[in-house]
């Protein structure tokens, strides 16, 4: 997990100019996607996009590489602002029709199209739940619905999504942490 | 960050609350009755939740940076790493801080051309608003430290009045005098804006403006970006005006870089301010022209 030669979170933080414009090369499109899916409008997007990077320049400081790849910690940050700019629009229509967010699928575990260690662990959980416990996984975390809101789109009741989403989440966070524990084990 | 840390694990209140803070969000009633809770704890698992569902979204598929937003992004790139060359130099030489002034500087020629035009779009954006939603409000980023000039560090940090004070009299700043509109808040109010283009940081200067309640309403900035859509201001962030203080200086959080400052304008809104404005209480405007 831990590279040998500084990452481009690492270089921004040391003060190297260069890397501010590569962390835009290297993590442009997953920003832009994480922006894409979790905003109503692409012009909300574009302007997600660009806050979320000032976040990430400014924070770089904080990353930390035995906690985390970069691009978790870049995920989690574009995350954070995300959910706060859909907060403030609660009130806007819905994003996509149901269609659209049922057309997308996760990586498949192991055939390599998984961006980083964490994403094929998280790959690997999310094949051991149940096709609707990955469903309501997938509408609130790649598509921003809330709980409610997956409830009425997937006739489902509330306290079953909730159910869902905690136990998925809870499945992952394991996964990620028997593969850290592994990995400490050989260290 | 593993559970190995602490012994102790979160009770089901403290995790569905904390499941819903990292799929989307908590209300003011939510977030406060988890800060109520046992706050290492929380914290401890909350970073978990949120590393979880980020390796989550990491195993879908991305698509390419549209190559329009791209251009922007490096355009702030440049101007990111002008500010901290700035910042961490006490006397910044650098090619990269001189260039971000002139990029900042390379419409003022325009500007002046532009600000009938500018007007006339100010005057629309109040009219109607947008159908698309602006730049976000309230999450106040951290602005660098160390932005003071190269003399020996007060015992006391400086207040905002002096930092404004500070920032004046840097020859890169401008003042922008801001004027009242005829809502009945307006009344009697005066103001000017300190923006330095280089580092991005500026204060809000008020006379008469009214305390606010920040339980009822909040003041918002909104910033007018040449180099944007007019119909989308850059947000400034919400502020509140104590109570008995005729005179108050705010120093502002611009969300997104300021490429051609054209004009500010201050709103009433809603606590916590939005992400749209039904501009149906503007304060004060003022153009930079």
């Amino acid at each position: 997990m831990q590279s040998i030669s500084p990452s481009v979170l690492q270089r921004i933080a040391s003060g190297e100019p260069a890397a501010v414009r590569e962390c835009i090369d290297e993590y442009g499109a997953l920003v832009w996607s994480l922006a894409r899916r979790l905003s109503r409008t692409p012009s909300d997007a574009e302007d997600a996009t660009q806050e979320i990077f000032l976040d990430i320049w400014r924070s770089a400081g904080r990353f930390d590489a035995t906690q985390g790849s970069d691009k978790v910690f870049i995920a989690m940050i574009a995350r954070r602002r995300l959910i706060d700019r859909l907060r403030k629009t609660t009130s806007e229509p819905a994003m996509e029709p149901v269609e659209v967010l049922e057309s997308v699928a996760w990586s498949d575990p192991g055939t390599g199209s998984e961006t980083s260690l964490e994403a094929a662990q998280a790959a690997r959980a999310l094949q051991e739940l149940r096709p609707e416990q990955r469903q309501v996984l997938e509408l609130g975390l790649l598509h921003g619905l809330s709980q409610s809101e997956i409830a009425a789109r997937l006739g489902m009741p509330l306290g079953t999504v909730k159910s869902f989403m905690r136990r998925g989440l809870i499945k992952v966070r394991e996964f990620l942490n028997l593969d850290a524990k592994s990995v400490s084990e050989r260290v | 960050m593993s559970e190995t840390g602490s012994q102790d694990q979160p009770d089901d209140a403290m995790v569905d609350l904390l499941v819903k803070q990292v799929t989307e969000g908590l209300s003011p009633a939510e977030q406060r009755a988890l800060d109520v809770l046992d706050s290492a704890l929380a914290s401890e698992h909350l970073r978990e939740f949120e590393r979880a569902a980020a390796a989550i979204t990491l195993a879908a598929p991305v698509q390419a940076l549209p190559p329009s937003l791209r251009a922007r992004l490096e355009e702030q790139a440049q101007i990111h790493a002008a500010s901290a060359t700035h910042v961490r130099s006490l006397r910044p030489t650098g090619t990269a801080a001189a260039k971000a002034r002139r990029v900042s500087r390379s419409g003022a020629a325009g500007w002046f051309a532009a600000a009938a035009c500018l007007l006339l779009a100010l005057f629309g954006w109040f009219r109607s608003p947008p159908s698309s939603v602006a730049p976000t409000a309230d999450i106040h980023v951290t602005v660098p430290p160390a932005t003071m000039p190269p003399v020996p560090a007060p015992k006391e940090p400086p207040t905002a009045a002096e930092e404004r004070a500070t920032l004046l009299a840097k020859t890169e700043s401008r003042k922008i005098t801001l004027g009242a509109t005829k809502d009945p808040a307006a009344a009697g109010v005066t103001g000017d804006v300190v923006w330095d283009p280089a580092t991005q940081k500026g204060f809000l200067h008020f006379v008469g403006l009214a305390p606010n309640d920040p339980q009822v309403h909040q003041y918002q900035l909104w910033i007018f970006d040449g180099g944007r859509d007019k119909r989308y201001p850059v947000d400034g962030g919400v502020f509140n005006v104590p109570a008995n203080s005729g005179e108050v200086v705010i120093p502002i959080h611009a969300e997104l870089p300021i490429v051609k400052l054209a004009a500010f304008a201050v709103t009433i809104e809603k606590p916590g301010g939005v992400v749209v404005s039904s501009r149906d209480h503007v304060i004060v405007l003022g153009t930079a022209g």
